[in-house]
């Protein structure tokens, strides 16, 4: 903008332009699976959905059941950083995670 | 054990002498393999210890090393965050995997000093209700530590399993493992009552 000192940005914040690239890439959305496995009982699952998520129980059986009977689901989305604290979690309670690109 | 009830902050069932010595052992066990035969090293550091030290001891691991256990009851308690990327996994593996393991090795405390409570099963087990989640996730350490053992992989081996005759020297662990499933089904639906 030619001659104004003064800009203003809307929110308060940085604009996107101006994050360094790093920063944005941390941005892009990661997934946290979680994949069947023989052994943890079906209550269990649905308990660590609705313990750690606070997902509603419908949602968490749904969830569940998907791991179930498709080997594996999405249990949430965000950035890379709270998708690792999310498998971190996942693995405190004894189920098998992952993370990964949304797009990956 | 009759199934776990709830009465009001405690989560309460009656164990045999038997049940209380075996549950103990399995989770000490549970310990032992956890904390690589040192539980002394996964207690939380006092607050004189520089946290600095821990952390850059974990971070001075060797790369070339092999991180992942042999032991397949690890490498399903511990496994990979990133299944497309080692170097992730193992920078993952080295942040997080002492903190688990001590908060594992914690709560099967938790667990023991209740057993323990019981006095060999003359009183009734007492699990205050902020304790069920540390139970409940030892339960599941001890469980996925039988699985492994007997060998329990996926769908079709837990299946097999169940044919197993009598005399088969599985037979045992077998019906400890169903024993340590009606437990946790049990609790978790004493603790939704």
């Amino acid at each position: 903008m030619a001659g104004s000192e003064e800009v203003v940005r809307p929110g308060g914040g940085t604009s996107l332009a101006e994050r360094p690239l790093e920063q944005i890439r941390t941005e892009t959305p990661w997934v946290t699976i979680v994949w069947d496995d023989p052994v943890n009982l079906m209550s269990y699952v649905t308990h660590v959905f609705v313990s750690y998520f606070n997902y509603p129980k419908a949602r968490a059986e749904r969830l569940m059941m998907q791991v179930h009977l498709e080997g594996r689901a999405i249990v949430s989305t965000g950035s890379r950083e709270a998708m690792e604290r999310d498998v971190g979690a996942m693995h405190e309670y004894g189920l098998w995670a992952t993370l990964d690109k949304s797009d990956g | 054990m009759k199934r776990f009830e709830r009465r009001s902050r405690f989560l309460s069932a009656r164990l045999s002498r038997y049940e209380v010595e075996l549950l103990t052992s399995l989770v000490r066990q549970l310990v032992e393999l956890v904390s690589d035969g040192e539980p002394e090293g996964f207690q939380p550091t006092p607050a004189a210890a520089d946290p600095f030290e821990q952390l850059t001891k974990d971070l001075q691991i060797d790369p070339d090393e092999p991180e992942i256990s042999d032991d397949p009851v690890l490498r399903r308690l511990f496994p990979n965050a990133y299944p497309h990327d080692a170097a992730a996994s193992s920078d993952f593996r080295r942040f997080t995997e002492r903190g688990l393991k001590t908060k594992k090795v914690l709560e099967a405390q938790l667990v023991l000093d209740r057993l323990a409570a019981t006095q060999d099963g003359v009183r009734r087990l007492q699990i205050p209700y902020e304790e069920a989640e540390a139970w409940l996730r030892t339960l599941t350490g001890v469980r996925l530590a039988v699985a492994t053992r007997l060998g329990i992989t996926d769908a079709d081996s837990a299946e097999q399993l169940a044919e197993l005759s009598d005399d088969d020297p599985r037979a045992f662990m077998l019906s400890v493992y169903e024993w340590l499933g009606f437990a946790q089904e049990t609790l978790i639906e004493a603790l939704s009552d």
